[in-house]
């Protein structure tokens, strides 16, 4: 399906990199016309990043810039000159959005401050989503995703072992937590609009959203005054809990022991009679005090098998348990994304039939089929002809001035 | 006004969906957790945090939910929402059609570990196994030991994010055109949708991303030691201010590390995210930051724009002078308690505490 639940809805969308243009997404993705204004002059980090189409860089080569921005509209103006700037004005007008990811001043020395945008526009919804917020000390700090993950606390915890961080291998922050969070947000904004006619800003912090994504540790902490313990693939409520080498050359099995009945599908998958019979593993407390012994039994099952007959074997017993999937297994070799139709292959005139992962819902039992992400500056013209109604001649006086790189 | 001021959401979500009621109940939304009399089951399996937290600003009721007369109920309660949640494992859930089909404009969510159709949707999971089914386990860890979960149940906040998303999405629909929906969420595409750009690697370059970044990631991107802790730096070529004056701060301090990475070899992005370039990076880096502490290594950072942030344990946030500044936590119920993920420029964010079983029975009757 092809929604059109937000035809209605117009963005000047200014964000770049990641996080910021992953949360716009969705709003194409169902409808929205979403403006995103780039330049050639200083080009979207995420199309200069790759992966490229057969390994050869260009900037509509680029998988990571085609995965944030399917079905969005490349709009592309100098906003370092002043008709640049009016131009982006001029679509605000026409917008119900303004969305960007900039750090702390950087809206204000376009002139697009949200008093500014608001002068433009007054029911505005302005989106903003500087890493730490827009004011305070750290404000300024500079980061990446990662840095989110570590002022955080959650590159702290995602660990082996207490003391020895090792941290999410993504900028998991861009990817979930914040894009998501903005999301929702605007919807919200959207719907407040309308109730009242008032449009609102919205500054997330990205720190702050990615604070609510492990705002569950940090109430737990809060009320016992207890730092939950670092556990790594265990968990402190319950064992055997880990994730095992498999036969294969870097295949694991995750298998999660929560519940009784778990325990005794688990020891009859493994053949293990005599676990199943000491009273002493009956209780997940009892299984916890002998952690280490009954990882060790799992490892030395796991080991002679291959990833995904077990995984299947102990499912099919009711316990729960995975093959580690890299994102090669789930694209060539997961029977359920295949069965979903997760997997998209939508065409681009420079990255052929490439690969995208669908939002991860259907909705009245249909998935939402992407649009293309767009070239570089494909839309200008259209959007100055129908959007702004200037005349040919202007559009190419503007051209010639520099305006529109 | 709230941005979901008279919206009424009917929560029955237990793990997986729990955040998406929370979502929209500190924005207005009247979410009530419908239970059975003995509750659901996140009141006695989730720690006293997690269930603070993700039902704040709920409501409670309980219903009878046996028999064909349960069910009845339960309609003529939904008949007076715009939104109702399921959860696999949890009560209805099998019922989703039922309620479509007896209310047109009602937006049924539906949250699973793996979707409502396909060879597992009825295998059983929990937070390891998604994060193993869905790609984000493989991508953390250190290469010579096993992947890596992350932290503090990530597989339940992606799904009920995005859950919320496709919910308000959804809502938005009902209430312009009249039309209700059946939106399916599975937590392992959601968790797949999170895997950076992992997908794109291996279409378009058959590379495989994997933990520990090998040929991903740059040697500087990483977690390093220094005398009282850990700080996180990025240095990569990408960062051209951050690499010269991290170098340029080195030499400033006489320290050989600065020499050494002047060497030509430091100019080849692609050695650079080998696993020798990671090892020396770390060997030369350590030496420099074992004598600072993490605050002097931050505050030098700073000044010489080079991305670098201290690695803080939760114990460290209430002195964040950043968070302090924004007034970031909050008191409920005599405890500190996180405030919201965005700051909104009209006041409509509140938080209230998680309810007891049963706790609004009297006003929604």
């Amino acid at each position: 399906m092809k929604p059109d639940f937000l035809n209605d809805i117009r963005f000047t969308d200014l964000t770049w990199a990641g996080a910021g243009p992953f949360g716009t997404k969705v709003f194409s993705d169902f409808g929205a016309e979403i403006i995103k204004v780039e330049s050639t002059v200083r080009l979207d980090s995420v199309r200069t990043g790759g992966p490229f189409k057969d390994r050869r860089y260009g900037v509509n080569r680029s998988g990571y810039f085609a995965s944030r921005n399917t079905g969005k509209k490349s709009f592309t103006a100098d906003l370092k000159t002043k008709a640049g700037r009016a131009l982006v004005h001029g679509l605000i007008e026409k917008s119900d959005v303004v969305s960007n990811n900039f750090g702390p001043g950087a809206m204000e020395r376009l002139g697009l401050s949200y008093d500014e945008v608001r002068e433009i526009k007054p029911d505005i919804v302005y989106l903003s989503m500087p890493m730490y917020g827009e004011n305070g000390p750290l404000a300024e700090l500079l980061g990446v995703g990662m840095t989110i993950s570590a002022v955080t606390g959650l590159m702290w915890a995602t660990a082996y072992e207490a003391g020895d961080p090792v941290g999410p291998g993504t900028h998991y922050p861009d990817h979930a937590a914040n894009p998501y969070h903005a999301a929702f947000a605007v919807l919200a904004a959207l719907r407040y609009r309308q109730l009242t006619g008032k449009g609102m800003k919205i500054d997330l912090s990205q720190v702050e959203s990615t604070l609510n994504f492990i705002g569950t540790a940090v109430t737990d902490w809060a009320i016992t005054g207890r730092e939950p313990p670092i556990t790594g693939n265990a968990d402190a409520h319950a064992a055997p809990h880990n994730v095992y080498r498999t036969r294969g050359e870097d295949d694991w099995l995750a298998v999660a022991v929560i519940e009784d009945r778990h325990w005794t599908a688990l020891c009859d998958v493994m053949g293990r009679g005599d676990l199943a019979a000491d009273p002493a593993l009956s209780t997940a407390d009892g299984r916890i005090a002998a952690r280490d012994r009954l990882d060790v039994a799992v490892a030395d099952w796991a080991a002679g098998r291959e990833a995904d007959p077990a995984a299947a074997e102990l499912i099919a017993a009711g316990v729960p348990a995975a093959k580690v999937a890299s994102a090669r297994h789930l694209i060539e070799s997961d029977p359920q994304l295949a069965h979903r139709g997760y997997f998209q292959r939508v065409a681009h005139p420079e990255l052929g039939d490439s690969l995208y992962a669908a939002l991860p819902f259907t909705i009245d039992g249909e998935r939402i089929e992407l649009d293309r992400p767009p070239l570089l500056g494909e839309h200008t013209r259209e959007i100055l002809r129908d959007i702004l109604e200037l005349p040919e001649a202007e559009i190419d006086r503007l051209d010639a001035e520099g305006a529109l790189k | 006004m709230q941005p979901y001021s008279g919206i009424r959401i009917l929560d029955l979500a237990h793990w997986l969906g729990s955040y998406t009621g929370r979502l929209f109940a500190d924005l207005g939304a009247e979410v009530i957790r419908i239970e059975p009399p003995g509750g659901l089951p996140d009141r006695e399996r989730a720690t006293a945090g997690t269930f603070a937290f993700l039902n704040a600003s709920k409501s409670s009721i309980t219903l009878d939910m046996d028999g064909a007369a349960g069910f009845n109920r339960f309609l003529a309660l939904c008949g007076s929402a715009q939104a109702v949640i399921l959860e696999r494992d949890g009560p209805f859930w099998d019922r989703a059609e039922a309620l479509r089909t007896a209310l047109p404009g009602l937006v049924v969510t539906c949250v699973s570990p793996f979707g409502r159709t396909g060879p597992m949707a009825e295998a059983p999971a929990s937070d390891l196994t998604l994060q193993a089914s869905g790609g984000i386990l493989w991508m953390s860890g250190r290469i010579e030991a096993a992947p890596l979960r992350l932290p503090f149940g990530q597989a339940a906040m992606v799904a009920g994010t995005y859950a919320a998303t496709a919910t308000a999405m959804c809502l938005r629909d009902a209430e312009r055109r009249g039309r209700g929906h059946l939106v399916d969420v599975s937590a392992q595409e959601a968790i797949a949708h999170s895997l950076q750009n992992a997908v794109q690697v291996w279409d378009l370059e058959q590379r495989v991303s994997v933990r520990g970044g090998e040929g991903t990631r740059d040697a500087t991107e990483d977690v390093f030691a220094c005398k009282d802790g850990h700080v996180f730096l990025a240095a990569p070529p990408a960062l051209p201010n951050s690499w010269n004056g991290l170098v340029g701060w080195m030499e400033e301090l006489g320290h050989p590390s600065g020499s050494a990475l002047r060497d030509t070899r430091w100019t080849d992005r692609e050695w650079r995210k080998t696993q020798a370039a990671k090892d020396a990076f770390r060997k030369l880096f350590c030496d420099f930051t074992a004598g600072l502490t993490r605050e002097e290594l931050c505050e030098g950072a700073k000044s010489r724009k080079i991305v670098m942030a201290p690695v803080a344990r939760l114990a460290d946030l209430p002195d964040d002078p950043q968070l302090r500044h924004r007034g970031f936590f909050r008191q409920l119920d005599g405890h500190r308690f996180p405030g919201p993920p965005y700051a909104l420029s009209e006041p409509v964010w509140r938080v209230a505490p998680a309810p007891e079983l049963s706790q609004a029975t009297a006003e929604v009757a």
